[in-house]
């Protein structure tokens, strides 16, 4: 807007000056072309200002912002590039802390099914052994039983014997046995 | 209590220490202990005279042989078994006979605490022992 005021204001009096000076002189080929210098100055230094104008309102601060999207992008792809880096340490640690984590759960697996399968042949070991000890024992104990069973048969054949016995010498010894024995036994006394 | 028993005991020792003439108990002697115990009536002559009973009483069971018997016993028999004893025992010592039917057939002899047997019952009794 301000360019092109500029150019209104400056461009009437050199027409002006153009048109009495093309009047006078022989026009030449830049007459011919209707090329004044004065004018291609003006025009230039308008450009230059203009130039100026829009370097310094429109282009500078379009670049610096190319620019600081550009260095935002760098930045940002920078910043994606680290992430993904350390994404990718993050999943190999991840990875790592997992298969330390399974290792180790393996290996307390491994640990806890040795202990219980440890625990289970003590169990057991523990239970023969106290079975065979039961067994044993009532194995003694039954043969016991029975040596005492036959103890006692034994005992009480015997008293029924001897018991039977005194009844039938009762009834059956007569006194000359009697008197015959006592002597036998006198003897063998006063012989002690 | 216990003091007044050990005191009778030790009385009735004396007194029947005093009884005994040549290890034998004398008659004389026991009657002249009870004739003494009687007059002077010493403390607790109960109990003195209990324990004089039990003393005078195993001694004279030391000087007799009592023989026990099924069946007839020919006094020969007990001559010899007297014999015997106060041979072995060293003292005079006199048989006795009582009938025990329960011994079937055999003699049995006691002298104090020592009992010596050869009858049917202590041999069945003997091999009841051994089945």
């Amino acid at each position: 807007m301000l360019p092109s005021l500029f150019l209104a204001f400056v461009e009437a009096p050199v027409a002006a000056a153009h048109a009495a000076h093309a009047a006078a002189a022989e026009p030449g080929i830049a007459e011919k072309f209707g090329l004044e210098w004065k004018y291609v100055v003006i025009q230039a230094i308008s450009f230059l200002i203009l130039f100026v104008v829009l370097y310094l309102k429109a282009i500078k601060p379009t670049i610096a912002a190319m620019d600081e999207r550009a260095h935002q992008i760098d930045a940002g792809l920078k910043y994606a590039e680290e992430m993904k880096t350390r994404l990718a340490a993050t999943q190999q640690q991840t990875e790592s802390t997992i298969k330390e984590a399974q290792q180790k759960a393996q290996a307390i697996v491994a640990e806890t099914q040795k202990t219980a399968k440890e625990f289970a042949d003590k169990q057991q070991n523990e239970a023969i052994e106290k079975a065979s000890g039961l067994i044993a024992k009532a194995q003694e104990a039954i043969e016991l039983e029975k040596k005492k069973m036959l103890a006692e048969a034994r005992t009480e054949i015997a008293r029924l014997v001897v018991a039977t016995t005194e009844r039938v010498l009762a009834k059956k010894l007569t006194e000359a046995d009697r008197a015959s024995y006592n002597e036998t036994a006198a003897r063998e006394l006063t012989g002690v | 209590m216990a003091a007044v028993a050990k005191q009778a005991q030790q009385l009735a020792r004396q007194l029947f220490k005093l009884s005994v003439v040549d290890s034998v108990v004398s008659t004389d002697r026991v009657a002249g202990v009870l004739a003494y115990v009687e007059k002077h009536a010493p403390a607790n002559a109960v109990l003195v005279l209990k324990a004089y009973h039990r003393l005078v009483s195993v001694e004279l069971a030391k000087s007799e042989a009592r023989v026990e018997h099924a069946g007839a016993v020919a006094p020969a028999a007990l001559t010899a078994i007297a014999a015997a004893m106060t041979k072995k025992y060293s003292r005079p010592i006199a048989a006795t006979s009582h009938a025990n039917p329960a011994l079937l057939a055999g003699l049995r002899v006691r002298v104090g605490d020592d009992v010596y047997e050869s009858s049917v019952s202590g041999q069945l009794a003997a091999l009841s022992l051994s089945v």
